[in-house]
């Protein structure tokens, strides 16, 4: 028996050798399945003492809340590949996601699907996508792990969070490349109301070392019409500076709503970066409805401590009319809230 | 018999956890540098140039070779993928880029991979990995950039990485390479 077990010590000793020296390493060849993905909970204070700032995620007031459990999987072999990201909690299902295909008898059913789709590479400039994916458009994204702030901007809200088609890239260098598609009618839908009628279109160019820009159009018959520009660039390596501008129509009726937001962020030791975004938002006029808009300024702290980062957040709107309320309920123009979020990544 | 197990176990990890970081010296400029001198008995430093070309080309295509490489030399850049954790939960944390040198002499070569620089990966919007723009540093400044414990893990990635790299290299450069054997030809209205 002790011979036996020493043999099988031996044996795994020699697998995990062998399989480190042969997984960890890849200049070539197909990487391995690759896991990842992230935990996310809350604890939010509005100072009127009740949820008022009206943009997604962190909708909780005065209670420890979860957002997601995110689980991602992707596989390469060759020349494709596909990745499948699954969400569960109320950031990753109802607050960002469809529930069921739109059918009367899968209303309620939950698909927790955030991406699913299929890529090959025709070559090293050419790839094509097809699938459920998250949009191209804007600054902000759903996974906490991707964002700055924890709490979102409305123009992070108001725009789409998901597109689901087909599309194609190419890269001209390492400077630009494009990217066109069709996607579904509607935005978020896991299934086309009645057609794929949108088209979208992303212009990426890298003038400099470390500065991105991503000029993005969304357009259809029933999705309206968005145009974004979504750029980054990392100054130095300690400070960032983020914009993101857009504009949407929607496809009847009028109505729509322009924004810009700022992201500046400085990182002050390894361990902690400190940032703000100042946002300006504006509802455009729609009928006899005058444009109305927000102003949103959010400091934010990230501290890292290995995969887990703590997020200290406060945040003060102000908008043009009362469209906040106070502690006593009554309208009012200013709202603020107090945010710390943990987000574990893995 | 508890003692025994117990100390095998003790050496396994301990030889995962350091072997590959020791691997790494610093030069004269406290550059991380991975060193070694192969002899090469009976072979001339023509016959190994072209192995070396050979076997960048073949094994490692994705290393640039430098165009102003000499019949003694190979100079290259390149850069490998760091998976990180040591377990099923891994996905691409960084690439490393390096220079390679190999200078030829007969019945000897040398090589050196140095100039490690740390370029960290985060994840995008579509579930990929994906390089952090414009954030890059030399491996040798990491401790004051990233945790401790992840930099020993990318140290030992990287010594591995030269290890596994000279391994390679070695065997392609003392094997003569083989003919391509072409598959005999029957003809069957003659027999």
């Amino acid at each position: 028996m002790k011979k036996k077990f020493l043999l099988l010590l031996f044996a795994v000793s020699a697998f995990c050798l062998t399989s480190r020296a042969q997984d960890t390493i890849k200049t070539t060849g197909d990487a391995p399945l690759v896991i990842s993905g992230s935990v996310d909970t809350y604890f939010k204070d509005d100072f009127s003492g009740h949820g008022n700032i009206p943009t997604s995620f962190a909708s909780d007031n005065n209670s420890v809340s979860i957002g997601m459990l995110d689980l991602g999987l992707k596989k390469s072999v060759g020349k494709a590949s596909f990745v499948g990201e699954l969400a569960f909690g109320p950031r990753g299902q109802y607050q960002s996601t469809p529930n069921g295909d739109g059918s009367q008898g899968n209303a309620g059913n939950s698909f927790n699907i955030q991406n699913l789709y299929v890529s090959y590479n025709f070559s090293d400039k050419f790839n094509v996508t097809a699938g459920y994916m998250a949009t191209f458009i804007g600054y902000e994204v759903i996974s906490p792990t991707g964002n700055f702030n924890y709490s979102t901007s409305y123009l992070f809200t108001a725009g789409p969070f998901q597109n689901a088609g087909l599309k194609a890239t190419i890269t001209f260098s390492d400077k630009v490349s494009l990217m066109a598609g069709i996607f579904n009618d509607n935005w978020n839908v896991y299934t086309a109301t009645h057609d794929v009628s949108t088209f979208g279109a992303q212009l990426t160019v890298t003038p400099a070392k470390g500065w991105t820009a991503y000029l993005n159009l969304a357009t259809g018959p029933t999705s309206g019409t968005i145009f974004d520009l979504t750029t980054a660039y990392q100054i130095t390596g300690a400070f960032k500076l983020g914009l993101n501008a857009a504009t949407f129509t929607p496809a009847h009726g009028g109505g729509g709503y322009d924004g810009v937001a700022l992201y500046p962020n400085l990182a002050v030791s390894k361990a902690v970066t400190l940032g703000i975004r100042g946002e300006y938002f504006e509802n455009k006029a729609i009928g006899t409805s005058p444009s109305a808009h927000v102003t949103g300024i959010t400091a934010t702290a990230n501290i890292k401590t290995g995969p887990l980062t703590f997020i200290p957040e406060i945040r003060f709107d102000n908008a043009e009319n009362k469209i906040f309320t106070d502690s006593d309920l009554a309208p009012t123009t200013s709202a603020a809230q107090f945010v710390l979020a943990a987000v574990y990544a893995f | 018999m508890k003692t025994i197990i117990i100390a095998l176990v003790y050496v396994l990890f301990a030889k995962i956890s350091f072997a590959q970081q020791d691997l790494l010296s610093f030069d004269e400029h406290n550059k991380y540098i991975y060193y070694q001198v192969t002899e090469a008995a009976g072979l001339t430093a023509d016959t190994l140039h072209a192995r070396g070309l050979n076997f960048l080309k073949t094994s490692y295509p994705k290393i640039k070779l430098k165009p102003t490489y000499t019949i003694n030399d190979i100079s290259a850049e390149g850069k490998y993928l760091v998976y990180g954790a040591p377990s099923v939960l891994k996905h691409e944390r960084c690439e490393v880029s390096f220079q390679l040198n190999i200078e030829f002499k007969d019945q000897k070569y040398r090589y050196w991979l140095t100039g490690f620089v740390f370029t960290p990966y985060q994840r995008d919007r579509y579930g990929n990995f994906v390089p952090e723009p414009g954030i890059d540093f030399p491996l040798e400044i990491a401790m004051s950039k990233l945790d401790k414990k992840d930099v020993e893990g990318y140290l030992n990635e990287t010594g591995a990485f030269c290890k596994q790299f000279g391994d390679h290299l070695k065997q392609f450069m003392l094997v003569a390479p083989k003919k391509e054997e072409t598959t005999r030809k029957i003809v069957t209205d003659k027999w």
